[in-house]
């Protein structure tokens, strides 16, 4: 249809909504940064054997949603090789960029109803989920002083192109906090020009905090320990604080799970397996979206007003 | 029905003394006829024990190689081809290749692999399951005189029209069964299949036994009825077996927030009343979903993507897949010819496209969707 996702209007006394699609599992690469740079340094050793460019290692966060779920009952490796291959097909046909949670897009999509059967949306990224062809993200902004959300599946047909305006990362995962935020956080103008981003170099982290509007919020901010909200513990009720102290909260256990990354990430092995299927393919596209970028420099501007 | 079951424990005389010898104790039998209604099929007679218990053989490494080796020797290395019969022990079936309305094909098993959504070329997004005929062979045939399948105490039966045809699927190395199971693939010369399925034919749509059978035995359009067994939940409570909302979580509800509530019954009747919607035992049966549409195929893979999401069990289980039933989405209501026997490739002049799409579908290497003013 005509609307890719489902539109949210957050209106100021609305009832809390559910605040997750329904097949909101997270992209299988979410791991903390410490860990990060421990598995890096680890792995050089062992890919300079197979000799493997380096590269595939960003690829888990550059192309996330190439990795499958890493539920073993959900799993099954024929499929997930089908639908990388009508992944790449897809990509062969629209350029589809790298972005983060935090990053400002503008999607240009397919839509029937809207006046010359295309629209146009700008906003936040503040929630990628789902792998393979499920793959979706939400763009968030505030039009005529009413929120907007609009999820977009990765590969719908209907996206004509996703344009990068900022391409940066926030604190934070997912940042549905914005929805309990003053308006002007997820306020962006919609004729927002880019700013163009090295290539090679690595992703900014936005580390803007943001306040919350005083209470009711429509989740429980002051127990999910998020980075991106200023002080919001101090704005809750004595009881709301020593709840939100209870362990069950705060997850004091976690750090010594040592099975929780097996069991949220894929591994490495399987990782490389994975690229280097796609590798090749994903360079050529890599490769020709630079010659037309390079091509498209040299259109002169037009000058107007 | 009420059963009595008869135990004797302990044959020592010590025993004996200190334990009485025989107990008796009845087992009730409520919610019997629902849960495990009393079968209308026979038991197939191909349905013996299947796997063996695996002794631990004090094996060298070279016996071990050589075992699979012999194993290679005997089953080889199964292909689409149909010209690799069996080694005739038994008579050749002629396939008859005109196809009439009235006829019943066979069905092939499928895994379940997963749900992903396509696209259709209007842009509208679908759910599709995606299922694999995994390395399906034709076992056994059964013809009509033979096949008596029903239970029924008639005096006269009437003579059938429709035999059986024994699938099997999934390759299995043959040291894992019994002797009497791997003895069932003898005739048809396949190699030992993990699972097996029967569906019934008509005699005309018989195969010889050894063909494999693929994703390619249907076709763009045609409409199957897909057989599975529903994921096993356990015993459930009526919100989630029955869907009913229960009860407030505030406002004084102590202690009924998931409960029934009122299950009938008035004043005269002082029963409750057969069928009444309670808690139970949860999934674990096969139930068929009817009138599926494929609209995507991949006959590299053997891959059928059919529209919709309700086939039933989880990933990577089994199900079994056949034209449908339903009179309106039939080949003969569709005036469409299906492959009938079943699809041969070597006796096609032009080879299947590795992908096939319906003509809504819209395929990814298309270009984007783009609406125009009519």
């Amino acid at each position: 249809m005509a609307i890719t996702g489902k539109i949210r209007l957050n209106l100021q006394f609305k009832k809390p909504l559910r605040y997750f699609l329904h097949d909101s599992r997270k992209i299988s690469t979410v791991v903390s940064e410490k860990i990060n740079e421990n598995l890096k340094e680890s792995n050089n050793e062992r890919l300079d054997n197979t000799k493997l460019p380096l590269e595939l290692l960003d690829y888990r966060f550059k192309f996330a949603e190439f990795l499958p779920d890493p539920n073993p009952l959900h799993r099954n490796k024929i499929r997930e090789k089908l639908e990388r291959r009508d992944m790449l097909l897809r990509r062969s046909n629209v350029e589809i960029p790298e972005f983060y949670v935090g990053s400002i897009l503008a999607v240009n999509y397919s839509d029937q109803h809207a006046p010359g059967k295309q629209n146009r949306f700008l906003g936040i990224c503040i929630s990628r989920t789902g792998q393979g062809l499920r793959a979706s993200f939400i763009l968030r902004n505030v039009i005529d002083k009413m929120g907007v959300e609009i999820s977009y599946f990765l590969y719908d047909p209907t996206i004509q192109k996703i344009e990068v305006i900022r391409l940066e990362k926030r604190l934070d995962e997912e940042l549905f906090y914005l929805r309990d935020a003053p308006p002007e956080y997820s306020t962006f103008p919609l004729d927002m020009r880019a700013k163009i981003h090295a290539h090679g170099t690595c992703v900014p982290i936005n580390e803007i905090k943001v306040p919350l509007n005083p209470l009711p919020w429509l989740q429980r901010w002051e127990r999910m320990n998020m980075k991106g909200i200023i002080d919001c513990k101090s704005m809750v009720n004595e009881k709301r604080r020593i709840k939100a102290e209870y362990k069950i909260h705060t997850k004091p256990w976690e750090k010594y799970d040592l099975m929780k990354m097996y069991r949220e990430t894929i591994p490495i092995e399987e990782q490389k397996e994975i690229f280097a299927e796609i590798y090749s393919s994903l360079q050529e596209h890599e490769i020709h979206r630079l010659k037309s970028k390079r091509t498209r420099s040299l259109v002169k501007p037009i000058k107007t007003g | 029905m009420n059963s009595i079951l008869k135990v004797c424990v302990g044959q020592q005389a010590v025993r004996n003394f200190l334990k009485p010898t025989l107990e008796t104790f009845t087992i009730t039998s409520r919610g019997k006829k629902l849960l495990n209604p009393p079968p209308r099929k026979r038991l197939s007679p191909w349905l013996i024990k299947q796997n063996r218990v695996q002794h631990r053989d004090d094996l060298t490494p070279e016996n071990k190689e050589f075992i699979q080796q012999v194993i290679k020797d005997k089953y080889a290395p199964s292909n689409n081809d149909i010209e690799r019969f069996s080694p005739l022990k038994l008579d050749t079936i002629e396939p008859i290749t005109e196809w009439q309305p009235h006829y019943r094909r066979v069905g092939v098993i499928a895994k379940k692999i997963g749900i992903v959504p396509l696209w259709l070329k209007n842009g509208k997004k679908i759910i599709t399951t995606m299922l694999q005929v995994s390395d399906n062979h034709v076992i056994k045939y059964i013809p009509p005189e033979e096949y008596k399948p029903m239970i029924s105490k008639r005096k006269t039966v009437w003579p059938r029209t429709m035999g059986c045809l024994i699938v099997g699927a999934e390759s299995c190395d043959p040291q894992l069964f019994t002797k009497e199971y791997c003895g069932l693939f003898n005739d048809s010369g396949v190699m030992p299949k993990r699972l097996l399925a029967r569906f019934s034919i008509s005699p005309e749509a018989a195969l010889q036994p050894g063909t494999p059978l693929s994703a390619s035995h249907f076709q763009i359009g045609d409409f199957i009825d897909i057989r599975g067994k529903t994921i096993d939940r356990g015993f459930q409570g009526v919100m989630k077996r029955w869907g009913f909302h229960g009860m407030p979580a505030s406002h004084g509800v102590t202690k009924t927030h998931r409960r029934p509530g009122n299950i009938g019954s008035g004043s005269h009747k002082a029963r409750v009343l057969p069928g009444t919607k309670m808690p139970g035992h949860m999934g674990n049966r096969y139930r068929i979903i009817r009138g599926q549409r494929i609209i995507r195929m991949n006959t590299k893979y053997n891959i059928i993507w059919i529209h919709g999401d309700a086939v039933a069990g989880a990933t990577n289980s089994f199900v079994q897949i056949y034209d449908t039933v339903l009179p309106f989405k039939t080949s003969k209501a569709l005036n469409v010819t299906p492959r009938f026997p079943t699809y041969f490739p070597n006796l096609q002049k032009e080879a299947l496209p590795e992908e096939l799409f319906a003509d809504d579908l819209h395929n990814f290497a298309d270009p984007t969707i783009i609406y125009t003013d009519e």
